[in-house]
Formats: C-alpha cells, structure tokens, sequence
C-alpha cells in the first residue's frame, strides 16, 4: 500500500465521519422541540461537517492545506457568532423554550 | 507604529496563505492590503513585547488542542443525545459569572462557550454575565466550574 492510497483511504474515513455529524445534525434540527435545542445541533453541522470535509479534501487533493486552515479558522469564529445572535434573537422576540428546567435570565428580567 | 507592523504582517500572511504561492508580486499584494486595512482600522497603540511571543504561541496551540477535544467530547455527546429514542434533553439557561475582566476577554469565553456542542450562550449581563442555553442542565452545570477556570487560565496566559 502507497503513501497516495493511505492517503485516499484516511480521506475516506474522515468524510464518512464528517457526513454521519452533518446528518445527526440534521436529525437533531428535525427532532429538537425549539429554536434554542435546535441551534445546537445546527452548529454541529458547521463545526464537525464542513470542517471534516474541508481536511479530507486536503488530504486527497493537492489542495493548499494553508487555505483550507484559513477557511477553518474563519469557520471555527463565524460559526457561533450566528447561532448566538439567532438564539439571542429569539429570546429577545420572547419566543418560548419547550421543557425549560430553569431560566436563570427570565428571573434577572423580572428584578430589573 | 510597531501594532501598525503586526497588523499589516498579519493581513499580508493571511494572503498568502489564501493564495498559496509565495511569490514576490504576491507577497506585494498581501503587503498592500495589509496597509490598507490598516489604514481603515487605525489600531489603538498597546504595549506589546516580542519576547513574549513564543510563550505565547505555546500557550494558543494548548488552547486550540484543549478546545478541539472539548469540541469532540461533547459533539459525541450531543449525537448521542439527538439519536437517543427517547429524546433525553433537559434545557435551561444558567447564569455562569464570566471568568474575565476585559471585553475581549469576555467575548473570547463567550465563544468558547458557544462552539461546544451542547452550550450556548444567548444573552450576555451588563456586568459580563453569561446566560448560556444548554442541552442538559445537569451536566452542564456540573462542568461548568472547572471549565471555567481552564479558560481563565489559558486565555489569560495568551492575552494578558
């Protein structure tokens, strides 16, 4: 076995991971009972999916691995910044959690 | 003038690294994009020290690793959760007293927060308080504390 086949194979290996993480993402987005649940498994989607697939196409491609570290890092910091103003958002349009155990900012809202 | 230079080298190797071929006429391009970018930002002049440099690349490259394995722990645990017939969630937002005093600071835990699966954070308080949505309230209350301090502790050591 060659150094071009591992290399395909470890590809492989990395984009299945990657595709399995995307699909339970979406799962959850399906399953999840409301907006705050679902964000989360949304940001799976973008962290474990896109950044798996991006090092598999480095790996099997003689793709420039600088680019794809850019791209990754770009991702890694734009990626919670909007599910966190999509969760803020919701809360400020006073869109209710499903299954709510506690709500420590609805009891801060309430002192204010 | 010296944040001047650090903000134009790093501009100019984040081209570089996009286009991926050193060359002089590339290295020229980055150089002035650099400027430019610098010319529109206008940095506040701080003190930094070269000397510090490697300590603190040291320092990023632990935190990187330290929040990569956070980041697969909990996705696990989150598919887990997702592919669990029974849908075991328990959700809540938890009030978690940030660990750092200046905004970036703040805005750095924030973040570390929200790219863990499992944790978000939808509101920060006026005096830095984080409410973070979680998946399950239990666990993440129970590890909050601790992980709390680890990031204290490492992002203080890269931008303190």
């Amino acid at each position: 076995m060659d150094i071009t086949e591992l290399r395909f194979l470890a590809a492989t290996l990395v984009v299945v991971i990657g595709t399995l993480f995307s699909l339970i993402g979406i799962l959850g987005l399906v399953r999840l009972p409301d907006v705050y649940a679902r964000m989360h498994a949304v940001g799976k989607v973008s962290t474990f999916g896109v950044v798996l697939l991006t090092a598999a196409a480095v790996l099997t491609l003689s793709f420039a691995w600088s680019k794809a570290l850019v791209l990754i890092v770009m991702l890694v910091f734009t990626g919670p910044l909007t599910s966190h103003a999509i969760g803020s958002g919701a809360y400020r349009l006073g869109i209710p959690m499903r299954q709510a155990l506690r709500d420590d900012l609805a009891r801060e809202r309430i002192q204010d | 003038m010296l944040v001047y230079v650090r903000l134009v080298l790093l501009c100019a190797l984040v081209y570089l690294a996009l286009t991926a071929n050193v060359e002089l006429s590339n290295i020229g391009v980055g150089v002035i994009i650099g400027i430019s970018i610098a010319v529109v930002l206008r940095p506040k002049p701080e003190p930094l020290s070269l000397s510090r440099l490697p300590f603190v690349l040291i320092n990023l490259a632990r935190y990187v690793v330290w929040l990569s394995i956070d980041i697969i722990r909990n996705g696990i645990r989150v598919a887990r959760i997702v592919l669990d017939p029974k849908l075991p969630i328990r959700p809540g937002i938890i009030a978690v007293p940030s660990s750092m005093k200046t905004e970036l600071g703040v805005a750095l835990n924030a973040h570390a927060i929200t790219v863990t699966p499992g944790e978000q954070v939808v509101e920060i308080g006026e005096d830095g308080t984080l409410y973070v949505h979680c998946l399950d309230v239990d666990s993440s209350l129970a590890g909050m504390e601790h992980a709390q301090r680890l990031r204290k502790e490492m992002l203080s050591r890269i931008f303190e």
